[in-house]
């Protein structure tokens, strides 16, 4: 028999569910909803659920997204010759933080990674090629994930969408700003040679 | 807390928590086995890219007692698989056989010869770019070396020499039947393809890839092994239904 009264154990172990949430968390949150009030309660309650009810992928872009198409999509002052394709809705977050980038979004809800069972098959690219159609997107940038899945996504997408004569580009990788070139192992030093640009 | 030092070959890795991972490893010193790289989810991560799936390091464990997880205190790159992994057939070759290593070398056996096996199969999967001969070698050895490898030479029902006749498989047997055992969902397999297995058994790779060219034999040879595999491995390799897709 659990030490908690029954709806207080059951939150728990609902709260436990989460990413990077333990036991020790999971009780603390749970002790604090209880104190809180009623309205705060039904609020979070109801904020959980609008996600459920609300949000679904744009069918442009695949982005989350209350309305259809996204706000980015639906956007005329944004560049429409240029989309960055990046792996997950997060990423999309990552890109928008530095304001430098005024294009369009594909999100592809992962990367190739046969060990996961994704192949080209599981990515979702038919929509992208569509969009790729109309002529008016010039280049693709592809943003995926530093490693080998990332890198074999972005091959792949280039072999597919540089037949179509769109430029495609990708994201430079190897030393990250802030640490030292003495630490960095021959893989990284070896993809930031290859990244390197004139100055 | 005792330090180990062993070569290893990274099959692949899992997040832990927000900061760390877990690296499922083949070592040649202590066998297959998990451990805890602190850190390694950080963009400035001292790993950089060595924990890369199929990349072959140097590292330093810690072994704790009572604890069934290691913990890597340090690595040194040896050779990176990482280029060849661009090319997404080169990727679901590389990862088939980490997963494949993973299904059929027990935790904490120390074997030098699959260890020899997978770093060859992986320098020729660099080298060439092709998967189909690569592959069939690993199969035929890693069954082999895992004690799985059905009997090539006699029909598994009868017991009857296959050498000059013709010969079938099945999905379910395990073995070669002649054509009196063989049942209505047996397969053919080609003379070619059955003699591939006599060669591959006594050359080494490289030297057995310079002398066999790839013919039709070999992808035959290779769904052959895969039928194999997937029998032995109990559960669906994940790797292999999408290798099927590929050829
Ligand atoms: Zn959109
Ligand atoms: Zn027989």
């Amino acid at each position: 028999m659990s030490v908690f009264a029954g709806p207080l154990s059951r939150l728990i172990d609902e709260l436990k569910r989460l990413p990077g949430i333990g036991q020790k968390s999971a009780q603390r949150i749970a002790f604090h909803i209880e104190r809180a009030a009623r309205e705060d309660a039904e609020r979070l309650s109801q904020a959980i659920l609008e996600v459920k009810d609300k949000i679904r992928l744009c069918n442009l872009c695949n982005n989350l997204t209350e309305q259809d198409p996204c706000e980015y999509c639906s956007d005329p002052t944004r560049d429409q010759s240029v989309i960055c394709v990046v792996e997950t809705p997060y990423n999309v977050v990552g890109i928008e933080r530095t304001r430098e980038f005024h294009g369009l979004y594909h999100v592809l809800h992962g990367a190739l990674s046969p060990l996961q069972g994704i192949g080209p098959e599981q990515l979702r690219l038919k929509n992208l090629m569509e969009r790729l159609k109309s002529g008016s997107v010039k280049e693709i940038i592809v943003a995926t994930n530093p490693n080998v899945e990332g890198e074999a996504t972005a091959i792949y997408l280039s072999k597919l969408i540089k037949p179509l004569g769109v430029k495609v580009s990708r994201i430079a990788m190897g030393i990250p700003v802030g640490s030292e070139l003495e630490f960095a192992d021959e893989v990284t030093m070896l993809k930031a040679m290859e990244g390197r640009r004139e100055i | 807390m005792p330090l180990r030092e062993t070569e290893a070959i990274v099959l692949r890795t899992y997040r832990l928590g927000e900061a760390d991972k877990i690296v499922s490893l083949f070592t040649r010193q202590v066998g297959r086995l998990r451990a805890a790289a602190s850190g390694a989810q950080r963009p400035k991560s001292r790993y950089g890219g060595m924990l890369e799936p199929l990349t072959y390091i140097r590292l330093w464990l810690f072994e704790r007692e009572n604890r069934d997880l290691l913990r890597i205190n340090s690595t040194e790159l040896l050779e990176s698989f990482f280029a060849m992994q661009g090319d997404y057939r080169v990727q679901l070759a590389a990862q088939y056989i980490a997963e494949a290593a993973e299904r059929f070398l027990p935790e904490r056996e120390v074997n030098e010869r699959a260890f020899r096996l997978l770093l060859a199969v992986l320098r020729a999967l660099k080298a060439s770019r092709e998967i189909d001969r690569p592959l069939l070698y690993y199969n035929y050895w890693l069954l082999r070396l895992a004690g799985f490898l059905p009997q090539l030479e006699q029909c598994c029902a009868c017991g009857r020499a296959l050498a000059g006749e013709e010969i079938f498989y099945g999905d379910e047997t395990q073995g070669l039947v002649c054509s009196r055992c063989r049942t209505s969902r047996s397969r053919k397999i080609s003379g070619e393809a059955f003699s591939l297995m006599e060669k591959m058994r006594r050359s080494p790779l490289d030297a057995w890839m310079a002398s066999e060219p790839l013919a039709p034999a070999v992808r035959e040879a290779r769904r052959l092994f895969e039928t194999w595999m997937e029998a032995c491995a109990e559960r669906k390799l994940v790797t292999l239904e999408l290798l099927a897709a590929e050829s």
